[in-house]
């Protein structure tokens, strides 16, 4: 061994064999302990790379943190508790969230990297339909590699079709028997409403709405109306002005709080009181409660009130709080980043059932073959779409608030 | 329907005061500095963020939150002068290079403070004023008046006090300007700050009237480097150097 050192030493060092020779053994010692190391930690525990496409910034950013906020949370919970074994070997997770910035050819780049660089073989998101559309077809391309698990509108349109094993759809349906916004339109109905005025972003998402929505309302007999803006408006007052004129019974606006803070304020000063979304949270109609006469949205979880009731949703609030290090805002972001966070021990609990990690076919299967009692009851039909309960939140004038839990079938 | 257009026209010049405060930075900050200052965006989140923190959140009146968030914004602006735009003054490139990075840093910064949640600040002056005709928030009103008021004072200080004649003179010939006594560093530095102040007035009253998100300045800068580039495309010119024609 000795030899052998000194020979591989360079021709200086020989001049000084001994020191040398002690030089070179520690050099290989260090060396082969490190390896050893770095197998042993290998063996024993690989590493599962989890992807993520969403926007971090920008317009839209608030669709990424839905996701991205109860993804992390998920992350770090499993690696803590020492990670999942499958198959007798233990596994933790990596997880690769860039920035998409909300941009299609920002997020088909990174989807790139993750699948042909790092490859990645689940990915969450992204919640955006304008996004979907940019990647899928690349990601159609590789079909049968990866799985995508979004939430984004679009998606439902690819599920079961043929070369899009890849998807599972994160989010419920608005349309069909079960669907929720036909559940919502319904709601709508028994209102009494004859009228109903929809001011939409002229986006991807906006269209596929005005798509879904327009014969739910023509089926209920509602009249609608459409008008749209630009996608970075915050004075809605000219549009706002235009739909008052025509007097609907329900204004149906916009999708992100970001809009709808501004949408309602100023709705208000123009006449119109009453509002009817599916998208969005409490807070335009809180912050607005002595000017509004109703704000009727779809909410998948009550959070004020389940955090009385379910101890698991007392628990994710707690634990955000400690995780985030700042308050619990109960709006869009970390309601749906509770449903994000489910995803990922349902994803874990798949490669349980299946018994591998990359096996995707089989992962699949498993995530589709059970219901997951988290945060949200989940489970996902054959097509792979979620399916979950949600409930209707009514707010009065003033601030009151009335819940009403629809459980479709 | 004649009714709807007049008063949308109407509303839309309130409305473009917001882009005119900050189009008067991007003039002022380019005729002294040469620098396009895309970060006024930034500053105008800033003001705003600043506006609805110190009022919402710490309950400070709101008419005396206004200047505490602007001149919280004009420290910041200093801060960017000293330690960044001072050294690339009269270089195009390098100026706005920078002011395009700092766009990222603050929101950025806003974003890991604030987080995605748009923020709303309280009815500071709730009600409209219904003219019939035009419905018009009392809140926008005053906006635009405040507005309106600072932009006239700008221009009356800019044609009517010695600072102001010797920024128009060093914009127009700065060499003579120094030979002048012009003391030039401190009055570019002043412009600098002065445009930020103005981006963070305009960011403070817009927290009064629309929600606030992180990339809330971005639409507001990118207009009002248009409505600059605009008025400087017809005014007269009145040297060589471009940044006079960039309209102080």
């Amino acid at each position: 061994m000795r030899s052998l050192i000194v020979a591989c030493a360079p021709r200086k060092m020989r001049n000084n064999e001994d020191r040398a020779a002690t030089g070179w053994a520690m050099l290989f010692g260090f060396m082969i302990g490190f390896a050893a190391i770095g197998f042993e930690s290998a063996t024993a525990q690989e590493v599962v790379k989890l992807g993520e496409i969403e926007a971090q910034t920008g317009a839209l950013n608030t669709y990424g943190w839905m996701s991205s906020q109860g993804v992390r949370m998920a992350v770090d919970k499993i690696n803590k508790d020492g990670g999942f074994e499958v198959a007798g070997k233990k596994y933790t997770l990596q997880l690769l969230n860039p920035d998409t910035q909300g941009n299609p050819q920002q997020a088909l780049i990174e989807l790139k990297k993750m699948i042909e660089d790092e490859h990645v073989q689940y990915v969450f998101g992204p919640f955006l339909t304008n996004v979907y559309k940019g990647i899928a077809p690349y990601a159609q391309g590789d079909n049968g590699k990866f799985l995508l698990i979004g939430g984004a509108t679009a998606i439902h349109l690819d599920l079961g079709k043929p070369n899009n094993d890849f998807l599972v759809r994160s989010w419920n349906w608005d349309a069909g028997a079960s669907g929720f916004g036909s559940l919502m339109v319904q709601n709508l109905k028994q209102r009494g409403a004859k009228k109903v005025a929809m001011l939409m972003q002229n986006d991807a998402f906006g269209h596929v709405a005005r798509d879904i929505y327009a014969p739910l309302f023509e089926k209920a007999g509602i009249a609608f109306d459409e008008e749209w803006f630009e996608p970075g408006t915050t004075d809605f007052s000219s549009v706002l002005a235009k739909i008052a004129i025509g007097k609907p019974d329900y204004l149906f606006p916009g999708y992100t709080d970001a809009v709808l803070y501004d949408i309602v304020r100023q709705a208000t000063e123009v006449g119109i009181t009453r509002f009817w979304l599916v998208r969005g949270s409490l807070g335009p109609g809180l912050k607005n409660k002595d000017a509004i006469d109703e704000y009727i949205i779809y909410s998948p979880k009550y959070f004020e009130q389940a955090e009385a009731s379910e101890p698991k949703v007392k628990a994710f609030i707690a634990d955000y709080q400690a995780f985030y290090k700042t308050k619990f805002p109960y709006d869009q972001a970390p309601l749906c980043s509770s449903s994000c966070y489910d995803h990922v021990f349902m994803l874990v609990e798949a490669m349980k059932k299946a018994g591998t990690v990359d096996d995707v076919a089989k992962i699949k299967q498993a995530l589709l073959s059970f219901t997951y009692p988290g945060l949200w009851s989940i489970h996902f039909d054959q097509t792979g779409e979620e399916v979950f309960n949600f409930d209707i939140v009514d707010i009065k004038k003033g601030g009151g608030i009335e819940v009403m839990h629809i459980s479709p079938n | 329907m004649v009714q709807l257009i007049i008063g949308q026209l109407l509303n839309g010049i309130i409305v473009g005061t917001l882009y005119g405060i900050i189009a008067l930075g991007v003039t002022l900050t380019f005729g002294i500095t040469g620098i396009v200052n895309f970060a006024l965006g930034g500053f105008m989140a800033i003001g705003a963020y600043l506006g609805w923190y110190l009022t919402d959140e710490i309950g400070i009146s709101y008419p005396l939150a206004v200047p505490i968030a602007v001149a919280g914004t004009a420290l910041f602006g200093l801060v960017a002068d000293q330690t960044l735009f001072r050294f690339t003054r009269n270089n195009l490139i390098n100026g706005l290079i920078v002011s395009i990075g700092l766009i990222s840093v603050i929101q950025s910064v806003l974003l890991i403070v604030w987080t995605t949640t748009p923020k709303n600040m309280h009815y500071v002056l709730p009600g409209v004023l219904n003219l019939e005709w035009f419905i018009v928030p009392k809140m926008k009103g005053v906006v635009f008046l405040v507005l309106l008021a600072v932009i006239l004072s700008t221009y009356a200080a800019l044609t009517r006090t010695w600072v102001g004649r010797a920024a128009y003179a060093f914009a127009q010939a700065p060499e003579a300007a120094v030979l002048m006594g012009v003391r030039t560093r401190l009055l570019q530095t002043g412009v600098v700050v002065y445009s930020t102040a103005l981006a963070g007035l305009g960011g403070a009253l817009y927290a009064s009237l629309y929600s606030l998100e992180v990339s809330m300045g971005s639409s507001y800068i990118l207009k009002g480097v248009e409505a600059a580039i605009a008025r400087s495309s017809s005014g007269r010119r009145r040297s060589t150097r471009p940044s006079v024609n960039f309209q102080m």
